[in-house]
Parts: C-alpha cells; structure tokens; sequence
C-alpha cells in the first residue's frame, strides 16, 4: 500500500507542482482518479481474460501442441505413403490423395492462426515453421508424382468469346463477404479529386510508346485500353495496369511492383520484381520476376519467360537487378486455389505457341 | 484487495504489444515489416496467409502480425483482431485509381468493435515514387478529420524503399499504446 500511495504523490506532483500536498481536495480527487484507472485496467485485463477464455478454440497450449503434433504425423505419413505409391491403382487416386494433404495442411495453418493469441511467440513461429516445411515436402511430392505436364492441356476449356471480365469482379467482391452490404460511411463521393499519374488512358486500336531516359522514379499507368499495342522502353519505378482488352504490351524493367487488373485477350511482356495478377482471362504473360507471381480470381493465364529486346535493354535489366533469369515466371502461385496442387487456371505457355525475341 | 495483484499481472505483461498490418495488397506491408527489422528487402513474395514477426522496439517486445492483403483472405482479417493493440493501415501513396477501395476497408475495419481501443497508424508509404499523393492529400482523400473523436490516431508519410518516416510512425505508435495501456509504468 506504501507503494501505491507513493505513486499517487508522484502522479499529483507531475500535474500540479505546486499545489501542497495537504490540499485534501486535490487528494481526493487524485485518489479518485488514480482508483477508476485503476478499475478501468482491471476491466479491461478481465475482459481479456473473458475473451480468450470464451474462444472456442483449444485454450491450452499443451492441447493445441498435441492436436498439432497428431495432424502433423498424419500428414506426414499420407506423404510418405503417397511418394511410395508404385502400383497402377493408387497412383490413379494419387491426384485427390495430395489434394487432401493440400487441405490438411490448410487446415492446420487456419489452427494455428486461431490459436495464435494464446500461444507463446515460440509456439507460434515453431508451429508457421513446421507448416512451410509440410507445404515444401509437398512441392516435392507434387513435382515428383504430378509433373505439371499432365494439367497443363487440361485448361483450355475456358470459352474465349465469353467477354464478361467485370462480371467476375462482381461476383468475385460480393463472394467475399466483405465491403457489399455495410458500407454507408463509404457512400459518399470522394471529398477530393486527385490529379492521374502519367499513363495512357481510354485509347483504342493505336501504338502507344513511351521512353523512359532520365527519371526512374516515377510509376505508369495503363488504363481502359482496347486492342493498342504498348510499349514502353526503359526503367521506371511501378506499373498500374487496369481494364485492357486485346492488348500487346512490350514492357522494360520496373524497379518496383506490377499490379495488372481485369485484363482479357492480351499479351503481356513484362520484367519487375513483384507481380501481381487479378481478374485476369485468356492472357498469355512473359515474365522476369524476381519473386514468385500471383494471380488471383483469374483463368486461361498462360506464363513463358521475358524475351523483349531494345537498344541498352541489357544494361536497363542489370541496373534493376533483373539480368539474372530466376525461373520464377513458372513459379506461379494462385492466391484462389489450395497451394501446392497445380491449379487449373494457369498453366505454362507450350514451346511452339511462343511468339520468337520481340524488337521494339 | 486486489489491486496490486493487478498491478503485477499487468506489469508481467507489460513489455509486449500486439500490432496487426493491415491494407490493400501491394501498399507494402510486408517490405516495412522486414525494414524495421533490418531484414533483406530485395526479394519479397507477395505474402500468402500470414507472417509473424517479433521484433525487439526500444524496450518492447512487438508481436507484428502481417496479413495478406489479397481479397481471397480478406475476411480471416477478422481473426486477427482480438487484443490487437495497435493498428497501421498502410496505403500505397502512388496508387491512385485504388484509393477509394482503400478508403471503404478502412472504415469497414474501424468499424470492428473488437478494435475500437487500438490506436491508428496510418503510413503513407511510397513516397520515393515520383508523383506519390502526400500524407495531407493521403488524409484527405480517406477523410480522416471525420473519424470517430475517441480514437488515436496519426498519419505519417514513409517510404519502406528508402526508411524514410517508419521510425517517427511506429515511435508515435509505440508511444501511444504504452501510455494507454502500460500508465503504471
Ligand atoms: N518504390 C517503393 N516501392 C515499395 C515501397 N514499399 C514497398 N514497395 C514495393 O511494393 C511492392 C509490394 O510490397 P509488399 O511489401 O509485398 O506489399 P504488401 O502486399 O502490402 O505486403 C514490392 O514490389 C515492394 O518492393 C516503397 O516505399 N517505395
Ligand atoms: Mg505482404
């Protein structure tokens, strides 16, 4: 208790210095002051308590380390069982088999983010460890059963005329769950209009070239092209690309990020160090990249590497750290699709249907 | 009574704090995870899922929480947001045409009840792009002078490419939560 009085005669000193200590009123009200926050910590440390306690989830770290460890066997076995797999029957069951394993580990990833707020650091990085380890034992599994050849002619049973690219936005936002029905604070039209970045805009059946010689920081914007042919030489920093339609767009190095959206029937040439591919139907897309690229509620998107070439290209690549070839183009990971088992809606662009070197 | 108990059981805890990264895909949060914790920034993935990282800040323990940003994985952000003490939106300042989507999941996030008491960081990162809008513009167009009076909140330019701001953001953060939750200190 000497403790706690000694903190309040210092909380009073910090707010009024000089008021004398034997003012009683100020006391008082000091004493007050000091006990509702202390209540107010109280509260809220117990309605911590009552939050993770209410949680149906396994609220004791022992039983979340069993339950992890018991699926973490199980999954490991179907592994080995399936990598062994020799004769004609299970091998014919092995597609589903991995996609199960697929699932599984899902799952137990979804396990541990629910469990996150009770467990320890180290539990939880352990057990995110264990997982990455699952995931790439499963690569291998994968690539050594399933070479990506038996999926990759299965794709094209996409219709190419259906053209209904912001039909599947649509559907794929209100899919979501989020942003639909509770969103009246977002009704309102924006307060403040803000001037387009350089790009080209609302352009049909025309060349559209741009050099970038001097400024590598900027970023570039293509938007609501139909049937244009892009390109743009040199370095810069970031590439938006939203609404295309039966495009070719030729594309020097981008230190930074793509970001391409609601594109169909184009052809894209591309070298950056993050892409990121969304609402995306019917493209074929040559890539350098640096990191793995992403497509998310895409389909019919076919990936070959970069081969684009312009007077100093190669120096313009070295300079943005993208002269080395990282294989990544085909490390395609679908943001919509259970990881690990090759989905449908890409697949690798066959030798013979590549277009040759392009000079622009 | 049980109020030094208290006492103890909060100091106990006192040095951690919970901070969950949140914003569109793209604006950059995974690369302002690994800058503050002095990681390699050259290569980054688009992040599936989620990472954990636990950085030592001045004389706190932060438990980051960098969620993907992808709508697939949009609605497990939920998940993420009990006892969440601190909250940074991050916005891609050069990405225009996608502001008014960052605005509404915004205010759909602040929305949460399960976040109402955790203080606000808002990085507008990106500003080594020729052209990026400014942390005012930022504000205004994500019409942050209408927010809810009782919350806490700041909004910082940064660059995760240069390091530019992330130290004055997340030294404001920090701050923050500390005198909110830790004031016996
Ligand atoms: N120019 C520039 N690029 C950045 C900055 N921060 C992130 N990036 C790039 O933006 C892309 C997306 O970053 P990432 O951290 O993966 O974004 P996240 O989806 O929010 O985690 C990457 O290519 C980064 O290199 C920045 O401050 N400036
Ligand atoms: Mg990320």
């Amino acid at each position: 208790m000497l403790h706690y009085l000694a903190r309040v005669v210092q909380i009073q000193h910090t707010l009024s210095p000089k008021s004398p200590l034997r003012d009683a009123s100020v006391f008082g009200a000091l004493l007050k002051k000091h006990e509702s926050m202390l209540r107010r910590l109280s509260d809220l440390h117990q309605s911590r308590i009552q939050q993770s306690a209410s949680l149906k989830f396994y609220s004791d770290t022992k039983s979340f380390l069993n339950r992890f460890a018991e699926s973490r066997n199980s999954i490991e076995n179907e592994l080995d069982r399936c990598s062994r797999a020799s004769d004609p029957e299970s091998r014919d069951r092995l597609k589903s088999d991995l996609e199960k394993v697929s699932a599984a580990i899902a799952d137990l990833e979804k396990l541990v983010a629910e469990s996150s707020y009770f467990l320890p650091a180290y539990e939880v990085r352990s057990s995110l460890d264990s997982i990455s380890q699952l995931k790439e034992s499963l690569d291998v599994v994968n690539a050594k059963l399933l070479p990506r050849k038996r999926f990759a002619f299965k794709n094209k049973v996409v219709n190419r005329d259906s053209n209904n690219v912001l039909g599947s936005v649509v559907n794929a936002v209100s899919e979501s769950g989020i942003g639909v029905a509770s969103n009246e604070v977002l009704v309102e039209k924006p307060s403040f209009r803000v001037c387009d970045s350089p790009g080209f805009r609302n352009k049909e059946g025309e060349v559209l070239v741009e050099r970038f010689d001097g400024e590598v920081n900027g970023d570039f914007t293509l938007s609501d092209l139909r049937s244009c042919e892009v390109r743009l030489i040199g370095r810069f920093r970031a590439l938006f690309i939203h609404r295309l339609r039966d495009c070719k767009v030729f594309v020097g190095p981008v230190l930074g990020s793509i970001l391409i959206e609601e594109v169909e029937g184009c052809l894209f040439m591309l070298a950056s160090h993050q892409i990121r591919i969304h609402h995306a139907r019917e493209s074929d897309l040559y890539l350098r990249v640096r990191s793995r690229p992403i497509i998310e509620d895409s389909n019919g998107v076919r990936f070959a590497p970069y081969r684009l070439c312009y007077e100093g290209i190669e120096r313009d690549l070295k300079d943005s750290g993208l002269d080395e070839e990282t294989g990544n183009w085909e490390n395609v990971d679908d943001f919509r699709w259970l990881r690990a088992v090759q989905s449908p809606n890409w697949s690798v662009l066959p030798e013979e249907e590549r277009i040759p070197m392009v000079n622009v | 009574m049980g109020l030094l108990s208290i006492i103890r059981k909060i100091k106990r805890k006192e040095k951690e704090m919970r901070i969950l990264m949140v914003g569109l895909d793209n604006s950059g949060k995974t690369t302002i995870v690994l800058r503050i914790n002095g990681e390699d920034t050259s290569v980054i993935s688009p992040t599936l899922g989620f990472n954990i990282k636990t950085i030592n800040y001045q004389k706190y323990t932060l438990n980051i929480w960098d969620v993907g940003g992808q709508r697939t994985i949009r609605s497990y952000w939920r998940n993420y947001f009990e006892q969440t003490d601190g909250l940074v939106w991050v916005v891609d300042s050069s990405d225009v045409r996608r502001l008014d989507d960052c605005k509404m999941e915004l205010h759909n996030i602040l929305k949460e009840e399960r976040l109402s008491g955790a203080s606000l960081l808002i990085l507008a990162n990106k500003q080594d792009i020729h052209g990026a809008l400014t942390a005012e513009e930022i504000a205004k167009v994500l019409n942050l002078d209408a927010m809810d009076k009782t919350r806490h909140w700041k909004i910082t330019g940064c660059s995760a490419y240069t390091g530019e701001g992330l130290l004055e953001g997340f030294d404001w953060l920090v701050q923050d939560i500390a005198a909110r939750i830790y004031v016996l200190d």
